[in-house]
């Protein structure tokens, strides 16, 4: 099975309650999911929705069409009503047949312009009919539910709105054939500490299941597995529970999209259980969380505490970045080990508050004035959040600098069933430390490697200064001195570039010899592994040189990887195509042709695939596409 | 055999700047109060002011223009055992600054504020800062100072800091106490001291505070602090400090304008969340085993991202 679904509604009407049921409810049944959530800047009522793909195996990316689209309110079908095709099942409520579309007074002007274009250019009626038409004349199989009379013959009195997206979720699921217990246990589970919520909820199931069957339907039943997944999670959640598991203590935020979720998913779990046989060393421990003034106060903060010894993190987004920038800059003056973890999102400025973007590449490299040496990695996947999130606290700790996490907002919000993170992939690297109340030099330029020996606020006496600084970290501005502290910080990047394993820093993946390599990073790793196979079943190779670490960069493996590729393209969520840029100052290569959307939309399997098709097709030198799917 | 706090680091202020005065003050209370260098950790920001981490043989750290509360608060987070003292300017403080002291007054977290108060910003040779009133011209104002003046006893009082004093540098005997009773407090504090810029400012010179000063402590009716056994005198108490907050002229108030022990500090209220928060906090909690890994159990930490 690969099922693809869209369940859309307004902002604050349960569209996420509703893919927290489906999604749990395929795993119940031993399925896999992949899900992601695209909303407005905006409290209530905008078109929001999630889009769910369900396999047996992980699915790692998004496709359209999709074969069920579920729609809460009438934009859904708006917005929706060109991912749908022959085959497809279109849900909605009976009572949306009578809206126009001058009464959607919540899709954006130009959306709502565009679709009256289109509607009008086959001469449909600008209303919901219209749009129905338009999806039937398509081959889609569209499904009028009466939602009010289902609801009341569960549940009588009451406000029927509140279970419509049960009602809604209940009807897909019975589509897609998966049975009703697993529906029933998945509310149990999302509304878990409410049990008479979960009995109203329970009764909505049973009645839609009901609907369903009497009306012919229901899909053929869904075969089940053993649940193989243990965790659900989102990008956020993920980089939570990696950094708990890193060893951080102590976590700074100031309010921002898509950050803010990690920050509150460590405050809820702040009290942390402890592994049985190490109850001797500590009965009960728990992480500092604070809701700074601002992201000044954040970075700085989270500085002042990892002075005293603690594993220290904020975590941010681009607007809140900028501002972190001096702090950065302190932090590779001083070699303070911190991690900030940022989430890209579309910029510039407030940008796209809620969507993806992967524009901040560059800025990452190059936050805060003056030359100093820095971490910057970044994550892919759901999975590799936890883990990087585990190990950029362990570079933090041994390098002494400021390490950046870069995590796209398609992965900060995108939930994924994943296996339970293994602790023992990750070690902790504690630092090189002094004893308690031994005298010794913070910035000891007698060193191996660059690494001088830490003390820590509390146990040790010693001095910090922005300014350059002498071996005891009180201010010079000796020539010879500087030249040598200039000298000693950057030694710990080569140091670093040595140390850290080359897969932790640049993978590939996909065919040797292919005729295709695409580059990439962050959220683009999971579609194009997908498209590697699509392609690999018309024949095709490819392979993906995915980038995972941007300072140190792996210079030597990729110009040497890239000197042999055949054909090379660049994917990348902005329009500077920024990691080609990156690519061309370290090695001197040129990418020719890119695949790039800066819309902060998903890139789809689909959409890529077809964009590598022309690229191998077109033996033209530059191919640059700018993908647009998604509402 | 008491610790010296006094660095051996070259004092490189001006002679006759104020700075000397509250430098001494700082070194003799932490003397006096028998504190150990590594129990005391010293943060400021950028200028004059930001150098005294360095005069100072305690751990310290000089950190970035107007952050050095946000930079404190996160040590004395992570450990709330030390006591952390901020020698940093009014420029500082009060303008690059001032989201940070009046957040710092809502949280208060326990940071002793001593604010090196000479209405100027003294390195970068004498531009007005934020406690020059209006009118006012130096010798190093091109024009007269079009800003008008921030009263920082009145703004620490209404950013809600539990403690709250004015010192004058050349009366190191009061400044000292006031010192040690900041560092003794469990909320945050903030002492005003009133100190000349002989370089720069050549209206509010040592002669000219000298006239003004006056101990509020030499008024026998005057008594500023709330406790538990007096608490309903809390509102009677701010307003009184301050109605003397307002007092500036002829006359002009030092000493202890307001103290509260009765809000309960920021590390108070986190140690009802955090677990063994004051017993084992952040910088001493233990986060690997000796294989290296981490000793938390995320399943369990985590139970509601399981399926099961």
């Amino acid at each position: 099975m690969d099922l693809s679904l869209t369940i859309g509604g307004p902002q604050g009407g349960g569209i996420d309650t509703s893919s927290n049921m489906i999604n749990r409810a395929f795993a119940e049944a031993g399925y896999n999911v992949f899900a992601v959530r695209e909303y407005h800047s905006n409290i209530k009522g905008r078109h929001s929705y999630n889009h769910i793909r369900v396999k047996e195996e992980r699915p790692r990316s998004l496709r359209y069409p999709v074969d069920i689209l579920v729609a809460l309110d009438a934009d859904t079908l708006y917005e929706h009503m060109d991912d749908v095709v022959a085959g497809s099942k279109v849900i909605y409520d009976k009572s949306f047949e009578s809206g126009d579309l001058s009464q959607a007074r919540l899709i954006m002007r130009d959306t709502a312009k565009s679709i009256k274009g289109r509607l009008q250019s086959e001469n449909l009626p600008l209303n919901v009919i219209g749009a129905i038409q338009h999806m039937k004349n398509n081959g889609a199989i569209t499904i009028a539910v009466p939602f009010d009379a289902v609801v009341n013959s569960a549940i009588s009195g009451g406000t029927p709105t509140r279970y419509f997206n049960t009602l809604g979720s209940a009807i897909t699921l019975s589509i897609a054939g998966l049975p009703v217990n697993f529906t029933s246990e998945a509310i149990k589970q999302v509304f878990a500490s409410k049990p008479k919520v979960v009995e109203d909820n329970v009764k909505v199931v049973e009645a839609a299941y009901k609907y369903c069957e009497e009306n012919k339907l229901s899909g053929t039943t869904l075969k089940s597995f053993p649940k193989k997944q243990r965790l659900l999670l989102t990008g956020n959640d993920a980089a939570a529970i990696g950094k708990v598991m890193g060893g951080l203590r102590f976590q700074t935020y100031y309010p921002i999209t898509p950050a803010s979720d990690e920050s509150t998913v460590l405050e809820e779990h702040e009290t942390l259980s402890l592994i049985e046989n190490e109850k001797n060393s500590l009965e009960k421990a728990g992480v500092v969380v604070i809701q700074t003034e601002d992201e000044i106060s954040a970075i700085t903060m989270a500085m002042g505490a990892a002075l005293t010894g603690t594993r220290s993190a904020t975590a941010t987004s681009g607007p809140g970045f900028s501002l972190m920038a001096e702090g950065i800059s302190f932090a590779g003056m001083d070699e303070v080990p911190v991690v900030i973890t940022l989430y890209q999102r579309g910029g510039p400025s407030t940008g796209l508050p809620t969507r993806n973007g992967q524009s901040d590449l560059l800025f990452a490299l190059n936050t805060g004035h003056g030359e100093f040496p820095r971490i910057v990695l970044s994550s892919g996947d759901i999975e590799e959040c936890a883990y990087d999130a585990m190990k950029a606290l362990n570079y933090a700790q041994r390098y002494q600098l400021p390490v950046i996490h870069l995590i796209d907002k398609n992965l900060a919000t995108t939930s994924d069933l994943i296996p339970e993170i293994d602790k023992s992939r990750v070690k902790i690297i504690p630092a090189l430390s002094v004893s308690e109340k031994e005298d010794f030099l913070r910035y000891n330029l007698n060193t191996e490697n660059g690494i001088s020996k830490v003390g820590y606020f509390g146990k040790n006496i010693f001095w910090m200064t922005g300014d350059e600084h002498d071996e005891l970290g009180h201010v010079t501005e000796d020539p010879e001195v500087r030249d040598r502290q200039m000298r000693k910080r950057f030694q710990k990047l080569e140091t670093a570039a040595h140390e850290i394993p080359l897969e932790d820093r640049v993978q590939v993946f996909g065919e040797k010899d292919a005729d295709l390599t695409f580059v990439t990073w962050g959220s683009q790793k999971g579609p194009i592994l997908d498209v590697i196979d699509d392609l690999k079943k018309e024949g095709i190779k490819a392979n993906m040189l995915y980038l995972k670490m941007f300072e140190p960069f792996p210079s030597e493996f990729v110009k040497s990887f890239l000197s042999r590729a055949k054909l090379v393209v660049d994917v990348e969520s902005n329009l500077l195509a920024q990691a080609s840029r990156v690519i061309r100052l370290e090695t001197g290569i040129e990418i020719e042709n890119a695949i790039l959307k800066y819309s902060g939309r998903h890139m789809t399997e689909d959409e890529i695939l077809s964009v590598a098709k022309k690229i191998i097709n077109k033996k033209e030198k530059f191919v640059v596409e700018v993908l647009k799917n998604g509402a | 055999m008491a610790h010296n706090f006094k660095s051996d680091v070259v004092v490189d202020w001006c002679p006759g700047c104020g700075d000397f005065g509250i430098l001494t003050s700082i070194t003799q209370a932490l003397t006096e109060m028998n504190l150990g260098g590594e129990d005391v950790v010293a943060v400021s920001g950028i200028g004059c002011s930001g150098k005294t981490p360095h005069y100072l043989n305690i751990a310290g750290v000089h950190t970035l223009h107007g952050r050095a509360i946000p930079f404190a608060t996160g040590v004395k987070l992570a450990n709330p055992n030390l006591k952390v003292i901020l020698p940093s300017g009014d420029g500082d403080l009060l303008s690059i600054g001032a989201g940070h002291f009046v957040a710092e007054g809502r949280r208060n977290t326990g940071l002793t504020i001593v604010l090196f108060d000479n209405a100027v910003y003294g390195l970068t040779k004498g531009q007005a800062a934020p406690t020059m009133a209006l009118g006012e011209k130096t010798k190093s104002l091109a024009r007269e100072n079009i800003f008008g003046k921030v009263n920082p006893i009145a703004l620490a009082l209404s950013s809600g800091y539990s403690f709250v004093a004015r010192g004058f540098s050349f009366d190191m005997k009061q400044l000292k106490g006031l010192i040690k009773m900041a560092l003794n407090h469990k909320g945050s504090a903030v002492i005003d001291v009133l100190q000349p810029c002989p370089t720069y400012n050549d209206v509010n010179t040592m002669d000219w505070y000298r006239e003004r000063v006056y101990r509020l402590e030499d008024e026998p009716s005057w008594d500023p602090v709330v406790t538990k056994d007096n608490a309903d005198s809390a509102a009677m108490k701010f307003q009184q400090a301050y109605q003397k907050a307002l007092e500036w002229g002829e006359k002009i108030p030092t000493g202890l304008f307001y103290q509260n022990k009765t809000i309960p500090s920021f590390t108070e209220r986190l140690s009802q969340f955090v677990p063994n928060y004051l017993t084992n906090p952040p910088a001493t909690q233990v986060v690997f085993n000796k294989d290296h890994y981490t000793v938390v159990d995320p399943e369990k930490t985590f139970s509601d991202k399981i399926i099961d």
